[in-house]
């Protein structure tokens, strides 16, 4: 790379650091980072987390891209975050690029940018990112001396709001995928043929997609009327990729020098969920449920914990007690620990005694603080609508045992907004909350706490729940104004968003190609780091949707016909929208559909992946 | 646990490039960690929630390196200080250079009580015109009081500096600056350049000392 730059940068940045905030975001320098010089790999790869370092660094999926991509000897895989609003005045103030951490080197220089995008919120981070890196925001009006520029991760799953933007998706899980993308792009660099070859060489890929080789067209109504390829190797629809046994896990963790959010391993203990909440993006598009046996567990923790020094270590999944070999795996943890003092967060415990047991075996490696439970739904009624089915004597003898085994403070967390919920049901909430409360003062007196968290429900793509509407603001807020007043007289602590808050997450999620020039339109308002509650600019938002002429009820306040070609119909996760349909209809009714790990409800996993999974003995699938 | 007489191990270390962005509680964590990663027997505080024993002689303030930041820790067992020294290089970032492993005796006060005063080396990049900058010293050093305005608090930096002078290297003009480093009183040579009319960014400054007698109090300028 051109020297001359890379000193400008240098010398620039020095100064530039002395006007930030918190400056040790934006050198790198980490343990256990990873450095090679630039000019003995053939592709660089930036792997770009669109908010700032304290929140991404400790995204466990950027350390695993990380490590996959470094552990190529032809490649190189480097760091970059956004700037906090400081540092981003300072970089234009100054005509800098924005810059990897490990080498200073300018984004546009990269071969391939890899954007991580976990949620909605941050795509507006996407384009300012690209704008500081002198890179053209629309992919349309790249040419060959600009990176290719990737997306993956959880929000991907409808990936059409940022179809403009991103020239390919990575939809699902990343492991294998992110070689092949790497692979493909490196024969097609050899080549020497034009970017829209690379885009159709890609697209041949199982599990990219391409927006740019598909067509939608749209009814007189504005739904969507077909969605079609315009490339034979342009699959439709795309179906995400999966890993049929989880590779061995990262251990090589970065060690920031300043404080970010966890400061801690992480060991993914299972992937996937069985239990089919309704509401629940992460347990519909994670199928199929695969274990990682306790000794892998335990070696990952022991090794993550030697290359890091952390004394923190996450055992992560979404329902930690849903591990077939859990209560061996806590005892292993104890046994192999105690003589530490590191402590262990299991988080996501299914609401039973069997999980303050869980808790209770982890002994002194357990951290201190509140014991945490998800009703999700105060009333029977509720609670099997969206499947989560709970008796409410299992809840108040969960609560019991929680107080009894030493817990003092008990966090619930609450969904109001979802579908078919009434009044009662939100009553139901604070007389819970009460009854749980009363229990704790009768056992523990006054020092008891109980802190309700309450989230307003967003339909999800490729959930059960995908074809409903958002609930009304005004009715959201008579729903908050109740429990807040509810809570108040009975000294319950409260936390929510405002419903306000949740809107973008909603038109962004449910959202399609035609709100590309709006998501664009509210950078150019100002809109960024909208994930942080007070910098998030609604106004912004609305007056880009204005002047886009784009109706944002359209996407939120409008249930959708069962009939409808949503604008993700076309990304498959591997669960058919006919099971989704039935689903849709049995909470009609008011019926559940318990834990599919004995019974199998044929959501469509086993068809697509069922030639990936591996014998009984070499991994558990949650799949009968 | 062992019960026996923790070993006391003073080290001395210098610390520049990218971690002159680490602060100093950033810094402890980093010390820990690295601590840990060495696989030393370390002794942990007592109670609840142990922590790795550790004690930083004095906050560095963010943007400055240094030649001479001093930190204790203790050990259950003693060990070779070569041993010491090379496990924990091995484990710390290579902005972190260990100069000396000693042992000290655990009677010894604490680092931070027993600091005295902190000597600096301020270097300038070639667009500043240091003429100017000893000019406008020299005026300022006149003056009985020199107020600074610190966290809506007004400090006296004519009582917290005791030290200026100039030298002059093939690199150009350097400022030698000996401050007040105790916990009641703390002098910041950038609060200093800053009266002088320095941003940041347009010198560097280098901890060169940490002095834990007060003997010195002669002020000389250039």
């Amino acid at each position: 790379m051109d020297e001359l730059q890379k000193s400008t940068i240098d010398s620039r940045l020095e100064s530039i650091l002395f006007q930030v905030e918190k400056p040790g975001r934006y050198v790198g320098g980490e343990h256990n980072q990873v450095r090679k010089p630039w000019d003995s790999v053939e592709t660089h790869v930036a792997l770009v987390f669109p908010d700032i370092y304290d929140l991404g660094q400790p995204n466990l999926g950027l350390a695993i891209l990380y490590d996959i991509l470094n552990r190529q000897p032809d490649i190189l895989a480097e760091r970059a975050f956004a700037p906090w609003v400081d540092m981003e005045a300072q970089l234009r103030e100054n005509a800098l690029p924005l810059f990897s951490l490990e080498s200073k080197t300018p984004l546009n220089r990269f071969d391939i940018l890899g954007f991580t995008l976990p949620y909605e919120q941050i795509y507006t981070n996407v384009l300012n990112i690209l704008d500081l890196s002198g890179i053209p925001l629309l992919a349309r009006e790249r040419g060959p001396e600009h990176p290719l520029i990737i997306a993956g991760g959880q929000a991907c799953y409808n990936p059409e709001p940022m179809a403009d933007f991103i020239d390919a998706f990575a939809i699902g899980e990343g492991e294998e995928l992110i070689l092949d993308i790497t692979k493909a792009y490196q024969t097609w660099k050899r080549s020497s043929t034009s970017r829209q070859t690379l885009l159709e060489n890609l697209a041949s890929i199982p599990g990219v997609y391409v927006p740019s080789l598909y067509e939608v067209a749209y009814n007189p109504d504005g739904t969507i009327s077909s969605v079609s390829s315009r490339n034979p190797g342009a699959a439709l629809p795309v179906q995400k990729r999966i890993v049929g046994k989880l590779p061995r896990a990262t251990s090589r963790f970065l060690v920031p020098n300043v404080e970010t959010v966890h400061d801690r391993i992480s060991v993914e203990i299972m992937r996937g969920c069985t239990r089919g909440c309704r509401f629940c993006h992460a347990g519909m598009v994670n199928r199929p449920v695969r274990e990682r046996e306790p000794e892998e567990i335990l070696e990952a923790v022991q090794a993550g914990l030697d290359a890091t020094g952390y004394e923190q270590v996450g055992l992560l999944s979404l329902s930690s007690s849903d591990h077939t070999r859990i209560l061996e795996l806590i005892r292993g943890v104890y046994e192999k620990f105690k003589d530490t003092r590191v402590q262990v967060n299991l988080p996501s415990l299914r609401i039973a005694s069997f999980s303050v047991d869980l808790m209770d075996e982890l002994k002194d490696l357990r951290p201190g603080g509140g014991f945490t439970l998800a009703p999700e739904a105060a009333t029977e009624r509720m609670r099997a609508i969206i499947n989560k089915p709970l008796d409410e004597e299992i809840i108040l003898e969960t609560a019991r045992t929680i107080f009894e085994h030493g817990w003092l403070s008990l966090k619930l967390y609450f969904m109001i907004g979802l579908p078919q919920e009434t009044m009662e049901d939100v009553q139901a909430i604070l007389d819970l909350a009460r009854k749980i409360k009363g229990i704790g003062k009768s056992m523990k007196g006054n020092r008891v706490r109980i802190h309700l968290g309450i989230a307003t429900f967003i339909p999800k793509p490729h959930t059960p729940f995908q074809w409903y509407s958002i609930e009304d603001a005004q009715s959201l807020q008579a729903k908050i104004d109740l429990l807040k007043d509810g809570t108040r007289k009975s000294d319950i602590k409260m936390t929510y968003n405002p419903p306000d808050s949740t809107l973008l997450e909603s038109w962004l999620s449910r959202g399609d190609r035609r709100l590309g020039p709006v998501i664009l339109q509210a950078w150019k308002n100002g809109a960024k780091l909208d994930a942080w509650t007070e910098r998030f600019n609604l106004p912004a938002w609305l007056k880009a949707f204005e002047t886009c002429g784009v109706d944002p009820d359209f996407y939120t306040r409008r249930q959708r016909g069962l009939d409808e070609i949503l604008p993700w119909d076309h990304i498959s996760t591997g669960v058919s929208k006919r099971f989704l349909l039935t689903d849709l209809r049995l909470s009609l009714a008011g019926k559940t559909r318990e834990d599919c790990r004995n019974t199998c409800y044929n959501c469509g996993i086993l068809d697509a992946y069922g030639s990936l999974k591996p014998s009984e003995e070499e991994v558990y699938w949650g799949c009968p | 646990m062992t019960n026996a007489q923790p070993i006391r191990v003073r080290v001395r270390f210098a610390k520049d490039g990218d971690l002159r962005f680490t602060g100093h509680l950033d810094l402890q964590r980093l010390f820990e960690r690295a601590l840990r990663r060495s696989g030393l027997p370390l002794r942990y505080s007592q109670g609840f929630n142990p922590k790795v024993r550790l004690n930083l002689a004095s906050a560095l303030p963010l943007g400055f390196s240094s030649e001479a930041e001093l930190l204790d820790f203790w050990l259950d067992e003693a060990l070779e200080t070569a041993e010491i020294q090379q496990r924990l290089s091995a484990a710390l970032p290579a902005d972190i250079q260990i100069r000396q492993v000693e042992f000290v005796p655990n009677q010894l006060p604490s680092l931070q009580s027993s600091l005295r005063t902190s000597e600096y080396r301020v270097s300038f990049k070639p667009a500043v015109e240091t003429r100017v900058i000893k000019e406008k010293l020299s005026q300022l050093l006149l003056q009985d009081n020199i107020p600074f305005t610190r966290r809506a608090k007004t400090v006296d930096l004519r009582q917290l500096l005791l030290s200026a002078c100039w030298r002059e290297t093939s690199a150009g003009d350097e400022l030698v600056l000996e401050m007040k480093s105790t916990p009641e009183a703390s002098g910041r040579p950038d609060e200093l350049l800053n009266l002088l009319g320095l941003e940041p960014g347009t010198y560097q400054v280098c901890r060169t000392a940490l002095i834990f007698s007060a003997d010195k109090v002669e002020i000389i300028d250039g």
